[in-house]
């Protein structure tokens, strides 16, 4: 069986490795990818099945990144949680009805990850 | 903390809370009693103990045995029962009991996020429910009542939707709206005492509870629960967890992980 995949999006490398660890302990295989143009350009290639997205990052920001990727051939089918420091509640409803499964609020530790991965049936 | 302490505790928690305070647990003890001995003006825990074992004040001791109960706990602890809650039992059993509210017990529900689950798979599921949430430990009882949880908390298990549908935001906690308050009850209750009324349940949940009880105690407690039970309701235990031997009062529901109902020998007893 192929391993699912995951595509990490954050501009922090050391949340990028926390989540590295927390996702790849789900059996996940992962990406990384530094913002949300990185990411747009590794899912012309490969859509993953889940994505985790930063919202506040250079180049192109997570809310742009899920629009465009919403709007791509098969963009409709990875679950994709946002993972934030952006913790109001309208800022969360906003990132829903943008097309987000779920949203993770930083800080996050294993278990809220493992939970959202579960509620979103990722695995 | 020397292993007479110990010892003294470890009778202490099986006597008045049917707990059994393993030995592996004694680093922890320490380290949970720290801060109650700092709120009731001691010392050292071990002063606080040798105070405790020469004049045994209840209100004390009691503090001491809520901060060595096990805590833990999270919002929709194992899904799955709370998906077939919803989605099968809820619904049949609203529709055998009529225009009741069909009565729900989260019996050892710490701080509170298993009842708030409860009510909100049963709001989902759109059947009426009185909730009766009950704990040992006064502390985690006063948390489960306000209804608040941190980002951390609030997070762990529930989807952000959910969230958002049934929480208000309030700086930095969230907090149950009064649609959930309105159905959900909290009050203390020890399961190793016996019913005192014939007051009883459609649903129970005791989950990650009865893990941790005095083997000496268990069957009573179990036995306690089967008489909280009406005699066609249900038991949810957590996912991994079993009856055993300990009591014949329930049997396990095939295909249903935690699922138990009434046995045919607690039944013909109550016959």
């Amino acid at each position: 069986m192929t391993p699912r995949t995951c595509l990490i999006v954050d501009d922090s490398r050391i949340i990028r490795k926390v989540a590295r660890r927390i996702v790849e302990g789900l059996g996940f295989e992962v990406d990384e990818a530094a913002d949300g143009s990185e990411a747009l350009a590794f899912c012309g290639g490969v859509i993953p099945e889940v994505i985790l997205l930063d919202w506040s990052m250079p180049v192109m920001d997570g809310m742009t990144f899920l629009r465009r990727l919403r709007a791509l051939p098969g963009g409709m089918a990875p679950k994709v949680l946002f993972c934030t420091i952006e913790t109001r509640a309208e800022r969360i409803a906003e990132a829903l009805s943008a097309g987000a499964d779920d949203y993770v609020m930083k800080p996050f530790d294993g278990e809220i990850l493992t939970s959202k991965f579960a509620e979103v049936g990722a695995v | 903390m020397t292993p007479d302490d110990f010892d003294r505790l470890q009778t202490l928690m099986a006597s008045r809370a049917g707990f059994r305070l393993t030995r592996d647990r004694m680093k922890l003890a320490e380290h949970r009693l720290g801060p109650v001995a700092r709120r009731e003006g001691f010392e050292t825990v071990d002063a606080m103990l040798a105070s405790l074992w020469a004049k045994p004040v209840a209100s004390l001791g009691w503090a001491i045995i809520e901060a060595l109960l096990n805590p833990e706990t999270w919002f929709r602890r194992d899904r799955s029962s709370f998906d077939s809650l919803a989605s099968e039992l809820l619904p049949a059993i609203a529709k055998a009991r009529g225009d009741q509210p069909v009565r729900i017990w989260s019996a050892g529900c710490s701080t509170g996020q298993e009842a708030w689950s409860l009510a909100i798979a049963a709001r989902d599921a759109g059947v009426a429910v009185e909730i009766i949430a009950t704990d040992l430990s006064q502390r985690a009882l006063e948390k489960a009542r306000s209804g608040a949880y941190t980002g951390f908390e609030i997070q762990r298990g529930l989807k952000a939707g959910t969230m958002l549908r049934w929480f208000d935001q309030a700086e930095d906690a969230w907090i149950a709206k009064a649609e959930l308050r309105a159905v959900v009850h909290f009050a203390r209750a020890n399961l190793a005492d016996a019913p005192t009324d014939d007051y009883r349940f459609d649903i129970i949940f005791c989950r990650h509870v009865l893990g941790d009880a005095d083997p000496a105690r268990r069957r009573d407690m179990f036995d306690n629960l089967e008489r909280r039970l009406v005699d066609d309701g249900c038991l949810f235990l957590g996912a991994d967890e079993q009856p055993d031997g300990d009591s014949i009062a329930f049997r396990a529901v095939a295909g249903r992980k935690g699922l138990f109902v009434k046995s045919a020998a607690a039944l013909r007893r109550a016959a």
